[in-house]
């Protein structure tokens, strides 16, 4: 099978879904399950669309890398579409698109291709996000996006005048055979990087997550925080492994933004007392932690750093958009005992995030302990002090979140969690935990993929 | 039995536990006595193979991970034997306790996954197993302390113990980047005296202090030994908290001192110069003392004053392992067994108070000697032997200590010593006179019996040992000489009843007798004279006026006032200093929010500029 | 010389997001950086005295000087999509006026 079926198929889905109105949010579940099934039928390789080879048309790239990143997209993808199609049946349609651009994003080839997912993708996000009901954050997300990609775009074009490619391994060799200094490349690599920034929510560009975030619901929330964040993280690893030279000035221009994101990110979600928040600000900062580690070469680490948060922000902000829309509010006020009656969601919730903190038993630790462990071996102690004293304000803020949502005395808040829910969260909290605990595969599986580097594809 | 399986015991009765505890409260809370009996037997076993040996290693089996490896060794012995013997011995008050509690079987499940992360953490050589586990204990008592009183407890205890091993974290990777390999007696021996061996040593005794709670990483521990369940509180003092012993002695034994060498006023037979990190530490170690014993003195809650008497216990600890040497050494490790009996038997006896009274303050008990006769004499050993007087445990580890102190030249912090024993004296007796001697307080007058005989067992076995190392302290003392040994140093020189220090000859077995034909003196007065009639409290009058509320006359309140005011206002240095630490991370988190997250456009936009117009600078 | 005017239609679209708190501003002004931006894209692929790139049968123009071809496909696709989320950036106006009852940011307070 091919894998432009991955982006095809979503796509068709959501004209035909057009015309059937009523039955899109089934064509929608039904198809974001093919995908997910697909993706075992799909054959490694590179598909050049258009009948032009490589460096001349758009390629599409499924290698293990984008292989795994589809997967997990996919599933999120679908975990979150069956969870709200018979709520936001409106959406149904959007969604589809949005499963297109995603998919597209995460197996192009190429740079400009890359854009159009990009802005595919992004508006559909933005349709999605007016489920929130705040158009003004809506509006505010829209022209932040429409920024970056322009920003995006801009850099882009800088370098195909410069090297007269758009095929993302034909840029790579061709910038590392052209011998011109990081100093050229900067100036369109920082633009891109904004443009990414902005969707990768790091820290100054981000300020439409607020706005979006603690306001979403149960479809919005998961979508931005996890399949967005997934999705985005995935390909900024790609550009940032394979395309980007961040060296010199860019390279101190980008430290101070990673290094402000991590600190920052932490430092407003431990200043924060809504739940939403909390998550939202704790996400800001691991965004930028995994582009710290794409940036520092260990791949296979930061795919399950991606996999871990995705997995992650799911399960917290399925949960807490469910019980803000029966409560009312999000304060932390509010949620106190929240989990004395729903053991369940409680444990799920608590094994989660005590994977986001890093501690042992759990798939976080695995994650941290190792990518720690290389950036030492590469000689790197500043980022290994960071990522520890910012994860000690992150492990309290997010302790103390448990805590308050465990033990109350009397005047529990009242909230029903549906079946589904209940199963999913689970799975996935028993994932995280026995991937925790038995680590062998985790661990080869990311030694593979640091050994290996992407650029065989793209027809080189 | 290898430690991975003891380990699996743990784990899996905790589980057991678990699932036991949701049918019934009591039942698994038996499992945890039952597992934590059956564990520390184990443990004891493995002692009398180590004789015949030097080390044991236990490889990892198959399914585990290659990097897993667990070693036994005298020094993780000693900590093992005497941290699984407090858990099995707190295991018995859990079935009296766990009913209280909001989550009754996950207390059991922690508790037995504590005493797992225990043995891990001790009986290893790798340093990623023993980070680990270290994590381990973290995370299973910081949902075993909410259920006590309140959750800042348990927020204040994370925090501080994170910081703790995380800087234990960095260490060991500095350790791992210089080595290779995360063998600790490899990564230790490497670094020691190295430039690395500096930032190890630092951080290796920030962890330490954190986990002991000395100053200034204080403020968790009388927070959280204040407010956890009675019987954690007795584990987390007796136990738990030896943690931060056996990362002080990696770090101050293990590792080479660093620094600059600094003359001290010289000594008899010791070394007669120190390093500078070892005054910074035995410093530090003797300000935890002074602040523990002057906190100590204020409180009114009867486990606040012991968790400050706890902490100010970790000083005499960090002093002695700081000093290093034969004395200094013994001292130190004498002293871990010595507090570990003295402070779990206190805190069980105050928690079996706590049981039928539902309170720990002292102001609102009083008399419970008629109640309670047996628990009262458990808690008058376990204070004798915190004060340090004879013939009891505690009063070996201090004398090892002074002299060390001494024998050194630090007439400072001998001071510091000598003012934390006297300082003792003072408050540790007051519980006493406050919570079960003086008059019964009519609100608990009916509700108060002696415990079940379950809960005296452990009490009365605790007792017994106190008295036994004070009496017969060579037994232990062997024990530790060979842990002396495998850490490089020479051990005290043991008679058959006698300990050689620099300055004399300590017969610790006469001094008992002599100390109980005092004591059967004194009872045989006690029998034979009149005795004495029972009063009510209102039944008095003072300068003419009747008193109205019995709380006033009761003479534990503001016992200390006089002295008290001497220092009040300094008191809240440590908690103020974190505070606004905390204070600046919300100030700076809100203002980044205040700067950053509108719902206007133009500032992401205003960003991207500045941030493209930095990188252009000077080119255009 | 057409570089430096898309330049500055693009600062100018900058200017624009970065004081103008009215939405329909802002929609005109992202609309502008997106008129600079294309114009530039297209500047890029122009060569001084080249043709359009059409090959035809009846014409051998193989010797002359084509005009790049590829930034002029990259714009007609980067104008779609402008149109699309400048049609989307309208909807949200509407909604946002629907709900605040006004086109100034400052007017509506913050949430």
């Amino acid at each position: 099978m091919s894998a432009i079926l991955l982006i095809a198929v979503p796509l068709l889905a959501a004209f035909i879904s057009i015309l059937f109105k009523k039955y899109a949010h089934y064509i929608l579940v039904f198809v974001s399950f093919a995908s997910v099934f697909a993706l075992e039928y799909m054959d490694l390789g590179t598909i050049t669309v258009g009948g032009f080879n490589a460096p001349f048309g758009i390629v599409l790239i499924l290698d293990d890398y984008s292989l795994i990143a589809l997967y997990i997209v996919n599933t999120l993808f679908f975990l979150v579409a069956i969870l709200n199609c018979n709520e936001f049946k409106k959406v149904g349609s959007i969604m589809l698109v949005a499963l297109a651009g995603l998919n597209g994003l995460l197996l192009t080839g190429d740079l400009f291709n890359l854009f159009v997912f990009l802005e595919v993708a992004g508006i559909a996000a933005y349709l999605i996000t007016t489920t929130n009901k705040k158009p003004l954050a809506t509006f505010n997300y829209l022209i932040q996006g429409t920024v970056g990609s322009s920003l995006y775009l801009l850099g882009l074009i800088l370098l195909y005048a410069m090297f007269g490619t758009l095929n993302m391994a034909d840029m790579a060799s061709s910038i590392a055979s052209s011998g011109y200094g990081a100093g050229v490349t900067a100036f369109p690599f920082l633009l891109m990087f904004i443009g990414f920034g902005v969707e990768a929510k790091l820290l100054p560009f981000n300020s439409w997550t607020k706005g979006i975030l603690a306001n979403s619901n149960r479809l919005t929330g998961p979508m931005i925080a996890s399949v967005y964040a997934a999705a985005i993280g995935f390909v900024f690893g790609r550009l940032l492994t394979n395309v980007f030279v961040i060296e010199d000035t860019f390279l101190i221009i980008v430290t101070i933004i990673l290094i402000f994101s991590v600190v920052a990110g932490e430092a407003m979600a431990y200043a924060s007392t809504k739940v939403r928040e909390i998550l939202l600000y704790s996400s800001v900062a691991q965004a930028a932690l995994v582009v710290v580690v794409f940036m520092s070469g260990f791949t296979g680490w930061a795919v399950y750093l991606i996999i871990g948060n995705a997995a992650a922000k799911l399960v917290l902000f399925l949960i807490t958009n469910t019980a803000t829309k029966q409560l009312g509010n999000d304060d932390v006020e509010t949620f106190k005992g929240l989990f004395v009656n729903n053991k369940i969601i409680g444990l799920s919730f608590t094994a989660v995030t005590l994977s986001v903190i890093g501690l042992p038993m759990f798939l976080g630790f695995v994650t941290k302990m190792n990518i720690l462990e290389n950036m030492f071996v590469s000689g790197d102690y500043i980022w290994p002090a960071i990522i520890l004293i910012t994860s000690v304000v992150e492990g309290i803020y997010f302790i103390r979140l448990l805590l308050n949502l465990w033990y109350k005395e009397n005047d529990l808040p009242e909230v029903k969690f549906e079946f589904v829910l209940k199963y999913v969260v689970v799975i996935i909290a028993l994932l995280i935990m026995v991937f925790g605990v038995y680590t062998e595969p985790v661990q080869e599986s990311a030694d593979d993929l640091v050994a290996y580097s992407y650029i065989e594809g793209g027809n080189l | 039995m290898t430690v991975e399986f003891l380990i699996l015991v743990a784990l899996a009765s905790g589980i057991l536990a678990y699932f036991v505890g949701r049918l019934n409260k009591v039942l698994g809370a038996v499992v945890t006595i039952v597992a934590s009996m059956f564990i520390f037997i184990m443990i004891g076993y493995m002692m009398q193979d180590i004789n015949a040996g030097t080390t044991f290693n236990y490889n990892a089996v198959e399914y585990m991970p290659d990097f897993v490896t667990f070693m036994v060794t005298y020094l993780g012995l000693f900590f093992a034997i005497l941290v699984t013997f407090i858990f099995a011995m707190v295991s018995f008050f859990n079935p009296f306790f766990v009913e209280k509690y909001k989550y009754p079987a996950l207390y059991s499940m922690l508790y037995l996954f504590s005493l797992a992360g225990v043995l891990g953490v001790f009986l290893t050589d790798n340093f990623m197993v023993l980070f680990f586990f270290f994590e381990f204990i973290v995370w299973s008592g910081l949902f075993l302390i909410p259920l006590g009183k309140n959750n800042k407890a348990a927020i204040s205890y994370y925090a501080f113990s994170t910081a703790g091993s995380f800087a234990l974290l960095y260490a060991i990777f500095i350790m791992f980047a210089e080595t290779g390999s995360y063998n600790l007696h490899l990564g230790l021996a490497t670094v020691s005296g190295t430039t690395e061996g500096t930032y190890v040593l630092a951080l290796l005794a920030f962890a330490a202090f954190a986990k002991l709670g000395a100053f200034p990483l204080n403020v968790w521990l009388p927070r959280a030994l204040g407010k956890a369940p009675d019987p954690i509180t007795a584990v987390f003092s007796g136990g738990l908290e030896k943690l931060g012993a056996f990362v002080a002695v990696l770090a101050l034994v293990k590792l080479a001192p660093v620094g600059d060498i600094a003359g001290t006023l010289g000594g008899l037979t010791e070394a007669t110069f120190l390093f500078a990190s070892q005054y910074i530490v035995a410093t530090l170690g003797a300000m935890t003392i002074i602040f523990g014993t002057l906190m100590a003195i204020r409180q009114d809650d009867a486990k606040k004053l012991l968790a400050y008497s706890s902490m100010s216990n970790g000083g005499y600890i960090l002093v002695a392992l700081s000093l290093g040497g034969t004395l200094g050494l013994s001292g130190g490790l004498y002293h871990i067994v010595a507090h570990a009996l003295a402070s779990a038997a206190a805190f069980l006896a105050i928690g079996a108070v706590s049981r039928v009274t539902g309170t720990t303050k002292m102001s609102e008990l009083g008399g419970m000697i008629h109640k309670m006769p047996v628990t009262y004499m458990v808690y008058l050993i376990a204070i004798i032997s915190m004060a340090g007087i004879p013939p009891m445990g505690g009063f070996i580890s201090k004398w090892l200590i002074f002299q060390a102190v001494i024998d050194n030249g630090l007439i400072l912090i001998a001071v510091a010593v000598f003012f934390g024993s006297i300082g003792s004296f003072l408050y540790v007796f007051r519980p006493l006179a406050a919570l079960f001697l003086g008059q019964e307080l009519p609100q608990h007058r009916d509700k108060a019996k002696e415990a079940p005989f379950f809960m005296l067992l452990p009490m009365l076995i605790l007792s017994g040992l106190i008295v036994f190392t004070g009496v017969m302290p060579n037994i232990f003392l062997d024990f530790i000489n060979d842990v002396i040994a495998e850490l490089g140093g020479t051990g005290l020189l043991l008679g058959d009843y006698t300990i050689t220090g620099v300055n004399g000859v300590l017969q610790p077995t006469l001094i008992a007798s002599v100390f109980g034909v005092g004591v059967l003196i004194a009872f045989i007065i006690f029998i034979l004279l009149k005795k004495s009639k029972k009063v009510g409290l209102m039944d008095t009058y003072t300068a003419g006026n009747f008193i109205y509320t019995e709380e006033l006359m009761h003479y534990s309140l503001d016992f200390y006032a006089p002295l008290e005011r001497l220092y009040e206002k300094h008191i809240n240095i440590t908690k103020d200093f974190y505070k606004k630490l905390e204070n600046k991370v919300v100030d700076f988190g809100r203002m980044v929010k205040y700067f950053f997250f509108t719902n206007k456009p133009e500032i992401t936009v205003f960003w991207i500029i500045i941030l493209i117009g930095f990188l252009l600078w000077g080119e255009l | 010389m057409l570089q430096y005017a898309a330049i500055a239609m693009l600062m100018l679209g900058l200017y624009g997001l970065l004081t103008q708190r009215n939405i329909i501003k802002i929609i005109v002004s992202i609309n502008i950086l997106e008129i600079g931006l294309n114009l530039f894209i297209v500047s890029v692929g122009y060569v001084e005295g080249g043709i359009a790139p059409i090959l035809t049968s009846d014409f051998n123009n193989n010797g002359l000087v084509f005009v790049d071809p590829l930034p002029s496909a990259l714009v007609l696709t980067a104008i779609v999509i402008g149109v699309g989320t400048t049609a989307l950036g309208l909807a949200l106006a509407k909604n946002i006026y629907q709900k605040y009852g006004t086109f100034e940011i400052d007017e509506m307070g913050e949430e």
